[in-house]
């Protein structure tokens, strides 16, 4: 840590000999005695060293939170020595912000004593974050010297992204063979009652439909549908995104995943990711707790990567992507390569909707409103009209969604039955 | 703390005005209290200029007044031009900034020990300088205070060459 005259000290001086050149052109004592005190103060500097012994910490008030909520960071500084004057300053990553309190302060420290420094930020953005450098400055008193050092105090934080409010979520076209929350065509254990037939023996005494057993003179039993599970996987489109940070295409993609996992998971279904950036990265479908910490894993780590790679959907494994499964691809359409892997999956026969979040809203509200931009975005939107359309014709159900509107509004009508039938 | 060095600034300004209320001088201390105001907000060399203009001010004042020097007075304004100096660079660093508890207190003390020490230091200084040119007449005397001041700025300045210069800031 080397010690440095400040500025402060080159002013002094530029006084100082100022008032002694003009003592002597005047020939004026009473100017040579005024700047007596600023040289008399130049005495001061050296006299300080600068202290080492002074020790930093730093706690969260939650290490893992959501976008848009707020943590407090508490920096305590302690020192074994007096120190005259130190300033600490912690530099805020861009997904970050300050909402109450100051991330620079200055403090004198006693020997033994510590002090607390509190500050508030809002998590912008979804990331891990790094807060691990603090900036110290150490002064002496009059400010005339000071010393630079920075400190490593590690503190990681998680913002994982904010799940969209959404209660109804597409319905799966097919079942799986575990308990679930979907009312399965097939007949055997369950709540919804389903075909009445005649009784034979080892069928249960409850089973016994007593109203039509009556009336026909005959025992009857109800049958019951089974309540099946499915797998869901989400197909995320990293290759690209667009607009600004934090509403880009790929934000309000991963928060239309995290809404997703977290619906059908709460449904007991199996979920897994595909994240598309080129090669695959994925995490196989499951269920449970454990799946939802997986996934959100996943997606606070999903983010646009350039690549040439393009690869091919028959290289995902099929217990990663089962051949049962509801695939939800969630893509701005903005890459070709995206819509070949999602025309590859509609001929393999999946089950498959594509959930567009719009990147044109999101741009202009990045850009400078003009007319030029106007029939830009114009063009634009015909243009993925027309993208639209070419993938419906291949049976593939496409809905475009502006991320201002809420997501169920989008998703909510999309029972598998009307599925072909929805047009943007 | 930028208060105090706006209270400071209107002081420098304020005394050469008390020895001389001339047109000349008020007009060169309006000047020098925008730039001082100026400087407590912005930056240190804009506040810098200000004193400047405010020496230039009471040298104006001390020309045309005449008489004998006024030794306290001028080691008043000296003491101003340190603290002025010193409080608006403090303020300038606490602002926007968390301030500890206890900092302000122990700045403050600081500032009024150093105040005390110096005016008595700088008060002792020209009263033996007073005796000394009182008992020894030397001819030559402009030529050996501008000696003097020039030995005393190269003297500074090997000192303060001694440390590291400071990074532009």
């Amino acid at each position: 840590m080397n010690v440095r005259l400040t500025p402060l000290a080159l002013s002094v001086v530029t006084v100082g000999a100022w008032g002694l050149v003009l003592g002597v052109l005047s020939g004026r004592a009473a100017l040579v005695v005024s700047v007596l005190p600023l040289l008399l103060g130049l005495l001061r500097i050296g006299r300080t060293g600068a202290s080492h012994a002074w020790s930093l910490s730093r706690s969260l008030s939650a290490p893992r939170v959501f976008e848009g909520e707020r943590v407090t960071v508490t920096v305590a500084v302690s020192a074994d020595e007096p120190v005259a004057l130190l300033e600490l300053f912690e530099p805020l990553p861009p997904t970050l912000r300050l909402v109450s309190g100051h991330n620079r302060g200055l403090f004198t420290l006693r020997p033994g004593r510590s002090v607390e420094w509190r500050y508030e930020v809002e998590c912008v953005r979804r990331g891990r974050v790094s807060l691990g450098t603090v900036h110290a400055r150490l002064w002496d008193r009059a400010g005339l010297e000071a010393a630079e050092t920075t400190v490593r105090v590690p503190g990681h934080l998680r913002v994982y992204p904010r799940p969209l409010p959404l209660r109804r979520l597409p319905g799966p076209r097919r079942m799986q063979a575990f308990v679930g929350n979907y009312v399965a065509p097939s007949l055997g254990e369950g709540l919804e009652p389903g075909d009445i037939r005649a009784y034979v023996p080892g069928d249960r005494v409850r089973h016994v439909n007593w109203r039509a057993s009556l009336r026909f003179r005959q025992l009857f039993v109800t049958q019951y549908h089974q309540e099946r599970n499915a797998d869901v996987v989400l197909m995320l489109d990293t290759l690209t995104e667009a607009g600004a940070a934090p509403s880009t295409t790929l934000d309000a993609s991963i928060r239309a995943a995290a809404a997703l996992v977290t619906g059908y998971l709460a449904r007991k279904d199996r979920v897994g990711l595909i994240e598309y950036c080129g090669p695959f990265r994925w995490v196989r479908p499951s269920a449970g707790r454990a799946q939802h910490e997986r996934l959100f894993e996943a997606l606070l780590r999903a983010d646009v990567m350039f690549s040439y790679v393009t690869q091919d959907v028959a290289l995902v494994p099929p217990r990663v992507l089962p051949p049962q499964a509801l695939v939800i691809a969630i893509s701005p359409l903005i890459d070709p390569r995206f819509e070949k892997a999602l025309v590859d999956l509609a001929a393999r026969g999946f089950d498959l909707v594509v959930l567009s979040p719009s990147p044109i809203p999101l741009v202009r509200r990045a850009m400078r409103p003009s007319a030029r931009a106007d029939v830009a975005c114009r063009l634009w939107a015909l243009e993925r009209r027309a993208r639209a359309d070419a993938l419906q014709r291949l049976g593939i159900t496409v809905v475009d969604w502006d991320p201002a509107e809420p997501l169920e509004a989008v998703l909510g009508g999309l029972s598998p039955s009307r599925r072909r039938g929805v047009a943007r | 703390m930028r208060r105090l060095a706006a209270v400071l600034s209107v002081v420098l300004v304020g005394y050469p005005l008390l020895i001389v209320p001339s047109t000349a001088v008020l007009a060169l201390g309006a000047a020098a209290m925008v730039l001082c105001v100026l400087g407590i907000l912005v930056a240190t060399p804009v506040l810098v200029g200000g004193m400047v203009l405010a020496l230039g001010e009471y040298t104006l004042a001390l020309w045309l007044a005449g008489g004998p020097p006024r030794l306290a007075g001028a080691v008043l304004l000296g003491v101003v031009l340190v603290l002025l100096l010193e409080t608006a660079d403090f303020g300038r660093r606490a602002h926007r900034a968390t301030i500890g508890p206890g900092l302000l207190v122990a700045q403050v003390r600081s500032w009024a020990v150093f105040a005390a020490l110096t005016g008595t230091g700088a008060l002792a200084a020209s009263a033996g300088a007073s005796v000394a040119g009182a008992a020894v007449r030397l001819p030559w005397a402009p030529a050996v205070a501008a000696a003097g001041v020039a030995v005393t700025l190269v003297a500074v300045a090997l000192a303060l060459a001694a440390h590291r210069l400071p990074p532009p800031d």
